[in-house]
């Protein structure tokens, strides 16, 4: 179980006497503990896998908000007993469809708010505002509130508090009021960002309502259909609003792995002669490989062609810059233990030819462990000089990226990730 | 293959830590310094998307400058460095501004209060203010003071102060400006710059020597002979006679650089990568430091001077003949002395430091000299088997070389020393930033790791006490030597380690 934040239970109170209180609980404090000076975190958790389970009997409670051991064991076991794909998302409809879910059963406790990694109350949020949407979606909406006091390990003298507010209730309650009271609440002199810890199909109207109205946004393109990924990514780049993405955020030890290979300038070269690029990756879930081959592409100054389907592999042609043609493919592998992020790369095959000076030709694979690089070097690859490297790959929580990402961002797109996704919206368009 | 371009999946891949917003506030923004290193440094932090919307650079100075006139005067002076880059340079100029402060007149620094809040408001810095003192040492602690009765230093989240070298003379005067500086502001609003520390190789000695398994089993006195750190410098004093002629290379090199390089090189690993840790340890090892012969101090010490070498077609002038230098000047310009450190990894390990002006080379490196082997089983194509030595070079040519024996080709079973080698430019292809790239963006995300401490400064003077105190109170006991300029120095300078049958590495 993860540190609970608070040592006292959440306080219920009507919401709008929360300000009022938390107004009083800070000036108590005295000037000396005005709370931190840092920043607001809006957390959209629904949990509904975790709900699901809980109501279903299928795990114990009480419902955290985590992704705990427990909930992806007793997930994992349902795809395997059920013949789903075993790279299966945690955020499917199939999924969710095996379990059945008695939603009269209130009687699991509900700690969502309460409950977050040491990752990110390192960070010290002044305020943490969670919205934990029900089953039932008008049941009416709760709000909690409580101060919190991370211990720093570091410096035991210094308390840097914050609080933290849980709005719960159906859905449609949160639509129609819950988002108002997050509005109210969150510190008008601090960055703001929300966090949207589900599946980018969730709730599409609540979540048009935080893309638009100007927080610092945290998303996660593992977690959605393709389509709707790229049309959140695009409307973000169109708006000029905003957009962090944790599964980007993962690929940065692809990124930085392969732009090391190419550091020495005596290998510079062979940038200007590749002509295939592979990426494997667990599933079907193509976002994070799009990603990877759109940056490669803007990075080289690859014009992009056409895409097709080969088998599972989807095909994208680009253009180099001296009009010999770029193959690149996405194939979709079966894995017995997939991460919990679907459609994680977990191979790159680079190859560069040089047509007048074959001896030369080279073959660069990183693979996500060595069994993977052995299966990029079969096929003739052992005729062309080889450099493979083992692309470290460490899945975290999500809370640990999430809080990653609030150390090293200041919540604008960045600039790499705003040329990707050009990109990888004008190759997705082109699939039919 | 060898392609100069640069690595295209680099651009844009470094993370850089973000600098929150920010006023960085100049005092001494007519001199030198702010143009030839501050204002670029923070023009390429821009460049590096590193500096935020929210962000304000105020000069101050006594001129009666306007913003106008301020932003001119560094257009043109970093005319050749903006030049292909003109558009970032217009859009860097709407950071700067400027306010005629003289630091001893309190209605101008009240004044300049006034006009940082004004522009807080505009530039939203949200409060944050770095202060850099690139004044005279003489007013760092009237300028601290200053600061503080101004309330400029009140919040101690959201000021800081940037001291440059030197800090002080000696260890009674550095202990005594740390007390006027820690009565302004607190010891963790205080950063003590040296520019050392910004460079990219003296910083890749902590993750050489702490993120390698191989290294640090042998980076004891089991292993290493004698280590010597040499910081060598092709100039003479050039237009700066009036400073150097009061400090002199004990005081502009030895005490703070090389030092600083001695701590590095020798500090215990620390518990973990946090800015106190590591300065606990640079601290520790610094007090264990002493003088070989802290009795005798002058037999482990040399000091030199240079004098005219050059030829008929470049004559260069002795340090005596440079226009501003007292001819009967006792300033050294050369300075070698041999320290010990008194704990159980270094224990009776010789460390050779030497810096100079006018020496045949402009280079920074460390030598780490391995024990020679217990029984030479081999005949060596020179006379003896050469020990190993790990060399690691500051500047230029940033890198590492590790010399080791190898059977030489042929029907013998002879060695030779060859090298093993790492270049940064043959690794990265890049260029690493300007030390006071690294240093000023540190400053301003309040990360002191490379910075020196009250404590590290002290226990530096104190090492070098004994042979101030002799410089000062019996310099014919420490007589300055002279040497050709363009040479390595008064060859007593080489006795001082024949005598322990070592010599200078001829780099």
């Amino acid at each position: 179980m993860k540190p609970q934040l608070t040592l006292q239970t959440p306080l219920e109170l009507p919401s709008e006497e929360i300000s009022n209180y938390l107004n009083k609980l800070w000036i108590s404090e005295g000037e000396d503990n005005a709370g931190a000076n840092t920043f607001s975190l809006v957390v959209w958790q629904p949990s509904w896998l975790e709900q699901r389970l809980v109501k279903g009997n299928l795990i114990n409670g009480p419902i955290t908000g985590n992704l705990s051991e427990e909930v992806i064991n007793a997930a994992k076991s349902l795809i395997l007993k059920n013949g789903l794909p075993l790279a299966t998302s945690l955020y499917s409809k199939n999924l969710f469809d095996l379990i059945k879910v008695d939603v009269q059963d209130n009687s699991s406790e509900d700690l969502r708010g309460q409950f977050f990694e040491a990752s990110i109350s390192t960070l010290n949020p002044r305020r943490l505002i969670t919205l934990a949407p029900t089953f039932s979606d008008n049941s009416d909406i709760k709000t909690f509130v409580s101060a919190y006091c991370p211990l720093n390990e570091e410096n035991k003298d210094q308390t840097i508090c914050g609080d933290l507010v849980v709005v719960r209730g159906g859905e449609n309650s949160i639509l129609k009021r819950g988002l108002d009271i997050v509005d109210e609440l969150v510190i008008r002199d601090l960055p703001a960002w929300l966090w949207w810890n589900s599946s980018l199909d969730d709730s599409p109207e609540i979540f048009d309502y935080f893309s638009k109205n100007g927080k610092r946004l945290i998303i996660d393109t593992a977690n959605g259909s393709s389509k709707r990924c790229i049309d959140i990514l695009d409307n973000a780049l169109s708006d000029e609003k905003s957009i962090n993405d944790l599964n980007w955020l993962r690929l940065k030890s692809w990124r930085e792995s392969l732009a090391m290979i190419f550091d020495p300038p005596s290998r510079r070269n062979l940038l200007d002669h590749v002509s295939q690029v592979d990426v494997d990756i667990e599933g079907d879930h193509i976002i994070q490989a799009l990603f990877l081959i759109s940056w490669i592409s803007a990075k080289l100054g690859w014009i992009f062609l056409e895409t097709s389907h080969k088998s599972d592999s989807l095909i994208i042609k680009f253009k180099r810059n001296n009009e010999e043609q770029v193959l690149t493919a996405i194939n979709p592998l079966p894995v017995g233990n997939p991460s919990i992020h679907s459609g994680q790369v977990i191979g790159l095959r680079l190859i560069s030819q040089i047509s007048n000076d074959p001896e030369k030709n080279t073959c660069i694979i990183l693979g996500a462990e060595s069994a993977e690089c052995m299966r990029l070097e079969a096929g003739g690859m052992a005729d062309m000089q080889l450099i493979e490297e083992v692309v470290p790959s460490s899945y975290l929580s999500s809370e640990a990226d999430v809080s990653k990402l609030l150390s090293s961002s200041r919540g604008s797109t960045s600039p790499l990730f705003e040329e990707t996704i050009k990109t990888a919206s004008l190759i997705y368009k082109s699939i039919n | 293959m060898q392609s100069s371009v640069s690595n295209p999946l680099r651009l844009g891949l470094r993370q850089e830590r973000v600098i929150p917003p920010q006023c960085l506030i100049i005092f001494g923004a007519s001199g030198d310094l702010t143009h030839r290193k501050l204002i670029p440094a923070l023009f390429e932090l821009f460049l590096q998307r590193r500096i935020p919307s929210e962000f304000a650079i105020v000069g101050c100075a006594r001129r009666p400058w306007s913003d106008e006139e301020f932003k001119d005067k560094m257009s043109i002076k970093l005319a050749k460095k903006i030049s292909k880059n003109e558009n970032e340079w217009n859009q860097f100029l709407k950071y700067l501004f400027y306010e005629p402060v003289d630091l001893q007149q309190e209605l101008h620094v009240e004044r300049l209060a006034k006009r940082l809040t004004n522009i807080d408001k505009l530039q939203a810095t949200h409060g944050n203010k770095t202060f850099y003192l690139s004044v005279s040492p003489n007013f760092y602690g009237s300028g601290c003071k200053a600061l503080k009765k101004a309330g400029l230093l009140e919040d101690s989240t959201k000021s800081r102060v940037v001291i440059e070298k030197p800090f002080g003379r000696d260890y009674s005067s550095a202990r005594k400006l740390n007390k006027i500086v820690q009565s302004c502001a607190n010891e963790s609003q205080i950063y003590r710059i040296d520019h050392y520390l910004g460079k990219e190789t003296v910083q890749n000695i902590l993750v050489l020597r702490f993120a390698n398994t191989i290294f640090e089993p042998i980076w004891n006195r089991n292993y290493i002979s004698n280590i010597q750190i040499t910081s060598s410098e092709t100039v003479g004093v050039e237009d700066r006679a009036g400073y150097y002629e009061t400090s002199g290379a004990l005081r502009d090199m030895l005490q703070n650089h090389l030092t600083q390089m001695l701590a590095v090189i020798s500090m215990e690993p620390p518990g973990r990568f946090d800015p106190e840790a590591i300065r606990d340890e640079k601290s520790k090892v610094l007090q264990a430091t002493k003088l070989a012969d802290e009795e005798e101090p002058w037999r482990c010490c040399i000091r030199g001077q240079y004098q005219k070498g050059g030829n008929d077609v470049n004559p260069l002038r002795g340090y005596r003949e440079e226009p501003g230098v007292d001819p009967n000047s006792t300033t050294e310009t050369y300075i070698a002395t041999k320290v010990f450190i008194d704990n159980w990894r270094w224990q009776g390990v010789p460390f050779y430091l030497r810096t100079g002006k006018r020496l045949p080379k402009r280079l920074g490196e460390i030598v780490l000299t391995f024990k020679d082997v217990p029984v030479h089983l081999f005949e060596s194509t020179i006379i003896n088997p050469a020990p190993n030595q790990l060399i690691i070079r500051i500047q230029p040519n940033e890198g590492a070389t590790f010399k080791f024996e190898v059977k030489s080709p042929g029907s013998g079973m002879r060695s030779r020393p060859v090298e093993m080698e790492f270049s940064y430019d043959e690794s990265f292809g890049e260029p690493s930033d300007e030390g006071y790239v690294r240093l000023l963006a540190d400053s301003m995300l309040g990360d002191p790791t490379l910075f020196t401490r009250s404590d590290e400064v002290e226990a530096a003077w104190k090492l070098y006490t004994p042979l101030i105190e002799l410089m000062e109170n019996a310099p014919w006991k420490l007589p300055i030597h002279k040497y050709e300029s363009k040479t390595w120095g008064p060859s007593e300078s080489d006795q001082l380690l024949s005598k322990d049958n070592i010599f200078w590495r001829r780099p």
